[in-house]
């Protein structure tokens, strides 16, 4: 087992956001988080490695657990690709990416540059690799943001609504990259409502409400036969376009 | 007019001879301040309570009282405890704690002002807070406030005059005497100003180019 989260509550004031949640992936699984806003996805997420801290609860990774003095060796492990890209404003494409190794992971300049321009290469941007972030479009961004992930080589990546701060028409290229890691057997936990990826590429569909996951299995049964009336209701919404 | 430049041409070369006094003590000044003023920055941000509240009342008194008290204070309070230094010194310890105050607000304003992701970004990369500050933050924040720096770098330029109230020969010291030996106070602080012009508009220039050289898209 590569993950494993354990019963996490998180609650701000008197809010209880994550009312103890709980769920394992295998090395190369594809799960994919949904559920109506405000239901503590994206926290749930940030809790996973810690970039919000769990008040109760236990994460795994490897069967290590996760704790304030391994936290940045784990997270060198669990790689987070943010919403709105949070790409370095000053550093070039390929630097973005090459900071991790070098600064990280002790490759020298040369050998983080060569991984680096490997990533962008993956991901389809080596032709931007000169280009600051703010020359970038948000899809290029969130290519490269993903670039930066794989640089550290981690065992797991998770996706925090990848493409919402995206234009339509630029989140094909975002979930194509994704489905491509997704088969290359890249362990991913993705926040999203993003249907394509989740038809095409997720093993299975966690869905939450209210702080806890009301619903999970397969993309098949949960696409086509829910069996929370609230999961069937939720999926009408988002299949026939409308926001949720 | 004439009159002036020959004045100016006869005086000059004793004027300049302060200039590396002048330079020196405002160069070691600003250094001294930029170190100190980003540690206080970093404490005033990321420090706990009592680090904090340190740094603040450092920032507060240093702010609070006129430079020249802080100088004379070091010149010649100080010597009353045992702890002596010479003019030149003493003129650059007070003039680079003064500045270090005001620069750990600037760049504190400037930390403050790189996006909170840039560091969730750097942490969940796997750096500690240390390392997102130096590699992340630091950058951005140094780009950033190169204009206001360059204010603080001239304003501190200036104030390197009021050395020669505890006998530091620097270029105003050196007109003053110009100026009691030739009755010329006229022409001496007319030379003078123009000098300050002069170093005061190469700065300028020189931080200006530095902070095109270091821009970035988007920053």
């Amino acid at each position: 087992m590569l993950l494993r989260v354990e019963s996490i509550h998180k609650s701000y004031g008197d809010a209880e956001i994550l009312k103890g949640v709980s769920f394992d992936m295998e090395p190369g699984q594809s799960k994919v988080i949904m559920g109506p806003s405000g239901t503590g996805k994206s926290t749930l997420l940030r809790c996973i490695n810690h970039l919000t801290e769990p008040d109760k609860g236990h994460v795994f990774v490897d069967g290590e657990e996760l704790t304030p003095k391994n936290l940045n060796a784990m997270r060198q492990k669990v790689a987070f690709v943010f919403q709105d890209f949070n790409l370095f404003t000053h550093l070039r494409a390929v630097d973005n990416v090459a900071i991790g190794p070098r600064k990280l992971r002790g490759f020298d300049k040369k050998a983080a540059l060569d991984l680096a321009y490997q990533e962008l290469d993956r991901v389809g941007l080596s032709d931007r690799a000169d280009a600051y972030p703010a020359e970038l479009s948000g899809g290029q961004q969130q290519r490269a943001s993903i670039a930066r992930a794989l640089a550290m080589e981690p065992k797991l990546i998770l996706f925090d609504e990848p493409t919402s701060a995206l234009d339509p028409e630029l989140t094909g290229e975002v979930v194509s990259v994704m489905n491509k890691l997704a088969s290359e057997g890249m362990t991913m936990l993705v926040v999203s409502h993003e249907i394509g990826f989740a038809r095409q590429a997720a093993d299975e569909i966690i869905f939450m409400e209210g702080g806890k996951i009301i619903e999970q299995g397969p993309p098949s049964q949960i696409f086509e036969a829910p069996k929370q009336d609230r999961t069937r209701a939720f999926l009408n919404v988002i299949e026939h376009g409308g926001h949720e | 007019m004439s009159e002036w430049f020959d004045f100016a041409i006869e005086h000059l070369p004793y004027v300049l001879q302060g200039i590396p006094t002048t330079l020196g003590l405002w160069a070691s000044a600003m250094v001294i301040g930029a170190a100190l003023g980003l540690v206080l920055a970093w404490a005033r941000i990321y420090g706990s309570r009592p680090i904090y509240l340190a740094a603040t009342i450092y920032v507060e008194i240093f702010r609070g009282t006129p430079m020249l008290v802080q100088m004379l204070f070091i010149y010649l309070g100080l010597p009353e405890i045992g702890i002596v230094f010479d003019p030149l010194t003493a003129a650059i310890i007070a003039i680079g704690l003064n500045t270090a105050a005001y620069q750990a607000e600037y760049f504190r304003g400037a930390v403050r002002s790189v996006p909170i992701g840039q560091m969730a970004a750097a942490r969940a990369l796997g750096m500690g807070q240390f390392q997102g500050f130096k590699n992340i933050i630091l950058p951005q924040a140094l780009r950033r406030v190169i204009p206001q720096w360059s204010n603080e770098a001239i304003l501190e330029l200036k104030y390197t005059s009021i050395a020669y109230a505890i006998g530091v020969t620097e270029i105003t010291a050196r007109a003053e005497k110009i100026g009691y030996e030739t009755f010329q106070f006229f022409e001496v602080f007319l030379l003078i100003a123009a000098i300050y012009v002069v170093m005061t508009s190469v700065v300028a220039q020189v931080l200006l180019f530095v902070e095109k050289r270091v821009s970035v898209p988007g920053l």
